[in-house]
């Protein structure tokens, strides 16, 4: 059983509490770094421990940090982005809502060691009953001398406010995070500019994720070599992962991310198989806007290994034949499972969050999204499929923010995969309606062609 | 005439400390979210025209955010607002089902209030439960794992809410 970091004090009774959470250990970290370090070296350590972002884009931490713009007599600001809505992802609401203080000591440090005296947690809208458990956490930390001013003695004032979204996938890209913290729609902003020069009000700006947060504190518990020895190459420490579709145990786990993706699917420790004794057809590993891929790929990479539960085996192949850990969103489609309407409910998903400011993906979501509805419902040509095909191309890296990417991908990936399940539908227009396509060859050993 | 309570007013105030001074535009979303609820669940546009007076902005800066984000309710809904999940995973799980039973129980279309203006269906796009799927927002809270007896007990649990609350 992998080690937990973040998770492993999850089910002591009454953890939610500061009492409880102080007992177990909670806030050592914030008198480490504060009584003990100086804020450089708290940047440090994160840079050295390997912590890559927990959001979905896997950026390095510490380098993120080190970017942020220092000029004098210009506040900064920490905000973290607590607006978890990628399809498949529900990981940052579990840690908030059982364990709220390992969020608010991990700010508390990261506040420290970026010099913001006033940190955000921008949460999305719907997450209503979670801002209460933060704002609880947050009394309580700061009835307790670890929030306000002058903390710990230490001459660092911080606060922490929680500020509650209104639902709008498109905040939890970083830049329209800040203009819809300003109080503006969401509309992401054209960079550089880069929030770590001008962010929140214009002034430099750190956006960190949940769980990136939460990572700080075992790193600065037990130091970044200790963190770094867990996990493998580039993907150090431990990883959220919310698993769901078809599987027995559906949940939030944390993997040290040195397992196949066989042992996460069919271990009792994770998921535990699949209901009914169904075979798996696909799986999309790191929420929806990551590369579907069929169980054959899914298991084993085109080069015959085992694929392995980490950033690095994940996107093993690139798009070709491989996907992304994104953000740990954990989505498997049995045998009996359609992707076509599964992919129209994700093109559905991006046409109703895109932001429309750019029109390849204002316009070319709504397109997918009705072509998709087309094959779906036995209505489709093949030359759809071509057309399909042909327009996420067109979005792709055409938009000022990631949506557009986020939208093109799934598409692209199901049709790379997946083409003759489309083409089935449209040449069986009645049958597609009462049956499905089924696990086809989806599951076949794959025989590669060995390159001299 | 649109006015919240000595109480609200001391929470808008609360609200806009939390953002430096002249900032007081960052507190719009939470201010939307607090007059929505107080006003009938819905924000006219006199009530958007309030909410500019009290964080001294323009109505338009209102209106365009009030527009944009998907919990704002520009037109009434029902007392109840069961927000039914459609993406993915949920899907996968037999929302569809669930949706369509809530037509049929309610009578109502997506997106409809029932005549007593009691009940709104809406659906909506993925809200972070995928694991306890299928979902539905009620006002606050998540309901999850629903069933078809779930759904029933719901629509129960809300009628004698109502009826206590009146």
């Amino acid at each position: 059983m992998g080690r937990k970091l973040l998770l492993d004090k999850v089910h002591v009774d009454g953890i939610r509490s500061y009492d409880v959470y102080r007992r177990e250990g909670g806030y050592r970290s914030v008198e480490k770094a504060l009584k003990s370090m100086n804020p450089d070296a708290v940047t440090d350590e994160v840079k050295k421990s390997g912590l890559r972002g927990r959001g979905g884009a896997g950026f390095p931490t510490g380098m993120k940090w080190s970017f942020l713009a220092k000029p004098a007599g210009v506040p900064r600001y920490l905000v973290c982005n607590a607006d978890e809505s990628e399809p498949g992802t529900f990981k940052d609401r579990y840690l908030m809502e059982f364990i709220p203080h390992l969020l608010i000591e991990g700010m508390i440090v990261s506040s420290f060691a970026l010099g913001s005296n006033l940190s955000y947690i921008y949460i999305r809208g719907e997450y209503a009953w979670i801002i209460d458990i933060l704002e609880q956490a947050i009394a309580e930390a700061k009835q307790h001398g670890f929030l306000g001013k002058n903390i710990l003695g230490s001459g660092f004032d911080c606060e922490i406010y929680v500020h509650r979204g209104a639902g709008a996938y498109i905040c939890g890209e970083e830049t329209a995070l800040l203009e819809s913290l300003e109080g503006k729609r969401g509309n992401p902003r054209i960079k550089p500019p880069f929030p770590a020069v001008k962010g929140l009000w214009d002034c430099p700006t750190v956006v960190n994720n949940v769980e990136t947060l939460a990572a700080v504190v075992p790193i600065i518990n037990e130091g970044a070599e200790e963190y770094a020895k867990i996990g493998i190459g580039k993907s150090t420490g431990t990883k959220l992962m919310s698993a769901c579709g078809n599987i027995n145990k559906p949940g939030v786990y944390e993997i040290d991310m040195t397992i196949p993706v066989e042992e996460f699917i069919y271990s009792d420790e994770y998921c535990g198989g699949i209901p009914n004794k169904k075979r798996l057809k696909a799986c999309i590993p790191g929420g929806s806007s990551v590369p579907i891929l069929p169980a054959n790929l899914l298991l084993t990479t085109a080069k015959g290994e085992k694929r392995l539960m980490n950033y690095e085996s994940l996107s093993d192949g690139g798009f070709a034949t491989g996907s992304m850990m994104g953000s740990g969103g954990f989505i498997v489609l049995d045998e009996d499972q359609c992707v076509v309407k599964h992919t129209y409910t994700l093109a559905r998903f991006y046409r109703h969050e895109s932001c429309g400011q750019c029109s390849p993906c204002r316009e070319g979501t709504g397109w997918m999204e009705k072509i998709l509805l087309n094959i779906d419902n036995g209505k489709g040509r093949i030359s759809d499929i071509d057309l399909l095909w042909d327009i996420q191309r067109k979005i792709e890296g055409n938009t000022i923010c990631p949506l557009g990417d986020a939208a093109a991908w799934p598409v692209a990936a199901a049709i790379r995969h997946f083409r003759d399940e489309f083409e089935w539908h449209v040449l069986n227009p009645g049958e597609c309606l009462k049956s499905n396509y089924g696990l086809a060859h989806y599951a076949d050993e794959i025989h590669m062609p060995l390159i001299a | 005439m649109i006015q919240f309570n000595d109480k609200k007013l001391g929470e808008v105030a609360e609200i806009v400390n939390r953002y430096p001074q002249g900032k007081q535009k960052s507190a719009l979303l939470p201010i939307l979210h607090l007059a929505q609820e107080e006003f009938g669940g819905w924000l006219d546009v006199p009530v958007m025209d309030y909410v500019a007076t009290l964080l001294r902005i323009e109505p338009i800066e209102v209106y365009e955010v009030a527009s944009f984000y998907s919990m704002y309710n520009l037109k009434p809904v029902g007392k109840y607002m069961f927000e039914v999940c459609q993406t993915g995973p949920c899907m996968i799980n037999g929302s569809d089902s669930i949706i369509n039973y809530i037509k049929e129980k309610l009578d109502i279309g997506v997106g409809e209030t029932t005549a007593d203006g009691m009940f709104t269906l809406k659906t909506v796009e993925c809200l972070g439960a995928c694991g306890y799927a299928p979902m539905m927002q009620l006002g606050k809270n998540y309901r999850e794992h629903l069933t078809k007896e779930k759904v029933d007990a719901i629509i129960e649990e809300c009628r004698a809410n109502a009826i206590k609350n009146n």
